[in-house]
């Protein structure tokens, strides 16, 4: 592994097929993706870049492929500096991506989109034949079997991921990208798809691979990169580095983490679930078997990579889905498959991690995102019609208990940044007095003070007796934050941890890589 | 100095500038041949201003475009692009005539009774489709557009089989009877009692959308259909009651027109009101409160049409050029959220916030 910075040592050795030259990437809104990330690639290998959700990585590759634009530094192809803000960069340069949701059209045959975008013409037709003939080489080629005249849709899913594959190797390719190929697959089909591109790399392709699986980067990567927080965290020699070591870089230098004084909860729990499983289209939203308590005051927080069944935990107790078997009982009553609004009238608040989309409306006033759902409440309403004197007071009211930044509360909701979005939902919610109150990733892509902030308005309502579900992908918060920690993995429990002093996140990779706690 | 006031003008004065600058450009290939094009312009710009008659024509054609202008304004605020409106309109105007020939008269309160009855047949047309769409997810966009021809085509069955007056020279009804007709307001005019309704409906549903509960769950379930499912509002009823409210004014705008304007019923084709009521809705931004400006405006255009076509000779359809070419740069996006404008803006707000 070299180092990209070092313009000497390049020029010694091959050039590197990359090189990320201080790519740095700052978003409009102020959220800082990458910063100075320096590292080299060499021609021929297989490269794993490794890293929690938000720690760069697919970002990383969008600039590679010429999707985003970095705010700083350059990319280098074959030891030449290349501009990736160029027309069809991706494709002048061979590079190839397969995007971690396919980007294929299903009502077209498989050569109609693997061709797509430069088809073969012959008098401004297309030339169908030489279009299916180059797809059968292409096939042959890299020994990925393929129907070309399959309508895309009707194929399973690891079959629309060759054609997926075979799209990004139709121009030349002599660089891959895989964002999270094996999200979708099952352990046959990963098998499968290594070893096609072990075979890749033997015909002389470039490629990196993201993931954050460990035993699938260590079974296929030769060298790999680990990104934390937009910035480059290490990179080794697989061969060279044993796993703990890269979980270290992927999870950080243990911090000290101030932890709360855990609670002794005693008595009947208020959320109490029971061997619940759900199905769902997407498999990262299916659940086996889940048994989760939590006690009045208490704070549960579920660890977890992303994709690894939270959404569907929360579904549950949201009331946006129904579990195909098991129980749910809150406060003794059976709610699985409860309304939204039925969970709400027995006092559940949820802080979503989609803050946009589900935590308000971007388009309506801050006033209108604050009172939306107080349907009812006599301070608000008089009749049908709303108060909107008594409103302006309580909004304003709100607005200053929370600090939320804002020229005023007439603004529409999307002149704020994220964190101050964060805030104003936090105190719809919490304005309710919420007895269980699930927060997911509450903090994410927010400034340290405002993360800081909802953190207390969190604790201050477990204190109040709430129980807390927190969903979150930072440990440090997590770690913070819960009395008890539940890790998940593929749908699963894999453990429940006291949160003691020893826990610490090396304890808690395992169980999310899968490694531990799997039956 | 109240500087988010001047931003909001900023973007007024952008549009204003907008129409006048596409009017003109419409407008001047047609005036340069003519011997005097300043008369031209002048004729349709000022035309409709000229007397108090002209501006009661203007409010003439404004009234039934209000009403579908509106209708559209509470369907797409549900979110759904429900284009019922159009038949709803055929549909209230026939029932309202069917109501007025077929039952006993009410003394005063006959108009009243026939476009209850034409609102809420009417409706029919809007509430279909939303329920398709609601409970097997057939796309409203489709269901209503084939629907409207349905209705259309059955609408002219009912007409020719029970209202059809057989000494008429072509398919119309019979008479309809004088206690039922709307009260003119102006001489020389069509100008009838529906406009103050119409005024009326507008404010009332501004009301609704901005000054209730009721108004804010709608707006909520239209622009974020996820943020109200988090909240868990009822949101299938409150799509079905726009889609419902939509149709009684729709069906409402086509009892107030025939029962305003015509003698008889003669609708054998779509009038279009539905049609145009979906320009004055994207052309109001969806809020009821601009929806009588932008009626007002489209009835300016089209008196001044007439003028162009009366006094000049220039066929009147050129305002139909010129309302397409209105709406492609009133929408245009490229205009209103170019950064220019943006940074404008922005700025505006920023020297607010700073003191």
């Amino acid at each position: 592994m070299t180092d990209g910075r070092d313009d000497g040592e390049r020029a010694a050795g091959p050039a590197p097929a990359v090189a990320f030259d201080r790519i740095s990437k700052t978003y409009a809104n102020g959220t800082v993706a990458l910063r100075d990330v320096s590292f080299s690639v060499p021609a021929r290998t297989i490269h794993a870049i490794c890293g929690e959700n938000g720690a760069g990585k697919s970002t990383l590759m969008k600039i590679l492929f010429g999707l985003e634009e970095p705010t700083g530094g350059r990319i280098w192809l074959d030891g030449r500096p290349v501009s990736t803000a160029t027309r069809d960069f991706a494709g002048r340069h061979g590079i190839g991506m397969v995007h971690q949701h396919f980007s294929l059209i299903p009502t077209l045959s498989v050569t109609e989109n693997i061709i797509l975008g430069h088809e073969p013409g012959k008098g401004g037709l297309i030339d169908r034949a030489a279009a299916r003939a180059r797809v059968e080489m292409l096939s042959r080629r890299y020994g990925l079997a393929v129907d070309p005249d399959a309508v895309t849709g009707r194929l399973p899913v690891a079959a629309q991921q060759k054609v997926e594959i075979l799209k990004a190797l139709s121009r030349d390719t002599r660089i891959l990208i895989l964002d999270e190929p094996t999200a979708v697959l099952s352990p046959p089909e990963i098998n499968e798809l290594f070893s096609r591109l072990r075979d890749l790399s033997q015909h002389g392709i470039t490629i990196l691979f993201i993931s954050h699986k460990l035993n699938e980067v260590r079974s296929l990567a030769e060298t790999v990169t680990v990104l934390r927080a937009g910035q480059l965290a290490g990179a080794a020699r697989l061969a060279d580095v044993p796993d703990n070591m890269i979980m270290q870089m992927v999870m950080g230098r243990p911090v000290e983490i101030t932890r709360r004084q855990p609670r002794q909860v005693t008595g009947e729990p208020l959320l109490a679930m029971s061997d619940a499983s759900l199905a769902s289209r997407d498999p990262a939203d299916r659940l086996q078997s889940i048994d989760l308590v939590i006690h009045p005051g208490e704070i549960v927080g579920v660890a977890g990579v992303d994709g690894s069944g939270q959404r569907g935990l929360v579904s549950l107790v949201t009331g946006t889905a129904r579990p195909v078997s098991g129980s749910i009982r809150f406060d003794g009553e059976d709610m699985a498959g409860a309304s939204t609004a039925r969970w709400r009238a027995r006092g559940m608040a949820h802080l979503p991690s989609d803050r946009f989309t589900q935590g308000g409306v971007p388009a309506l006033t801050l006033t209108d995102n604050a009172i939306a759902g107080t349907d009812g409440d006599k301070r608000f309403q008089r009749g049908p019609f709303l108060r909107r004197g008594a409103i302006s007071r309580a909004v304003a009211a709100m607005v200053e208990d929370y600090s939320v930044r804002a020229l005023s509360i007439g603004e529409r909701l999307d002149s704020l940044s994220g964190g101050n979005v964060q805030k104003l939902i936090a105190a719809r919610e919490l304005a309710t007095e919420p007895r269980f109150l699930i927060a997911d990733q509450p903090t994410r892509g927010i400034d340290v003070a405002a993360a800081a902030f909802i953190h207390k308005r969190i604790v201050d309502a477990a204190e109040r007796g709430a129980a807390v579900l927190l969903v979150t992908a930072d440990l440090d918060e997590l770690l913070r934050l819960s009395d008890r920690v539940v890790v998940m993995f593929a749908g699963r429990i894999t453990a429940v941890l006291a949160n003691e002093a020893q826990l610490t996140p090396e304890r808690l990779g395992p169980f999310m890589l899968g490694l531990e706690g799997m039956p | 100095m109240n500087r988010a006031l001047l931003a909001g003008l900023v973007r007024l004065a952008i549009t204003l500038a907008v129409i006048a600058a596409v009017i003109l450009a419409v407008l001047i290939p047609f005036a340069l041949p003519h011997d005097q094009p300043g008369a031209v312009v002048a004729a349709f710009l000022l035309g409709p201003l000229s007397s108090v008659r002209h501006l009661g024509n203007v409010a003439e054609y404004a009234t039934p475009i209000a009403f579908t202008g509106l209708a559209a304004t509470v369907v797409f605020r549900s979110g759904l692009f429900n284009l019922g409106i159009e038949s709803g309109v055929f549909l209230g105007g026939l029932a309202a005539t069917a109501a007025a020939l077929l039952l006993p008269s009410f003394g005063p309160f006959t108009p009243l009774v026939a476009i209850i009855v034409g609102a809420v047949v009417g409706s029919i047309s809007c509430v279909i489709p939303g329920e398709l769409r609601l409970r097997w997810d057939a796309p409203e966009m489709v269901t209503s557009l084939v629907l409207n021809f349905a209705i259309l085509y059955a609408g002219v069955f009912f007409l020719n089989y029970y209202l059809r007056d057989p000494a008429a020279g072509s398919l119309m009804s019979y008479r309809i009877p004088a206690d039922a007709r709307l009260d003119r307001l102006l001489s020389g005019t069509r100008l009838n009692s529906g406009a103050i309704v119409a005024l009326a409906a507008c404010l009332t549903v501004g009301i609704w959308l901005y000054f209730t509960r009721s108004g804010l769950n709608l707006r909520i379930v239209g622009q974020g259909p996820a943020f109200a499912a988090h909240l868990g509002l009822p949101s299938r009823r409150i799509i079905m009651q726009a889609q419902l409210v939509g149709g009684l004014i729709a069906g409402m705008a086509g009892a107030i027109q025939v029962l305003g304007l015509y003698p008889r019923f003669s609708w054998t084709q779509l009038p279009g009101l539905g049609w145009t009521g979906i320009i004055i809705a994207i052309l109001a931004r969806e809020n009821p409160f601009y929806v009588v400006p932008a009626a007002l405006f489209l009835g300016y255009l089209q008196v001044g049409g007439d003028f162009l076509a009366r006094d000049i000779g220039i066929p009147s359809e050129v305002v139909g050029l010129v309302t397409a070419a209105i709406m492609l740069a009133v929408t245009a996006s490229a205009i209103f959220q170019h950064p220019a404008v943006l940074r404008l803006i922005r700025r505006i707000r920023r020297v607010e916030a700073a003191q």
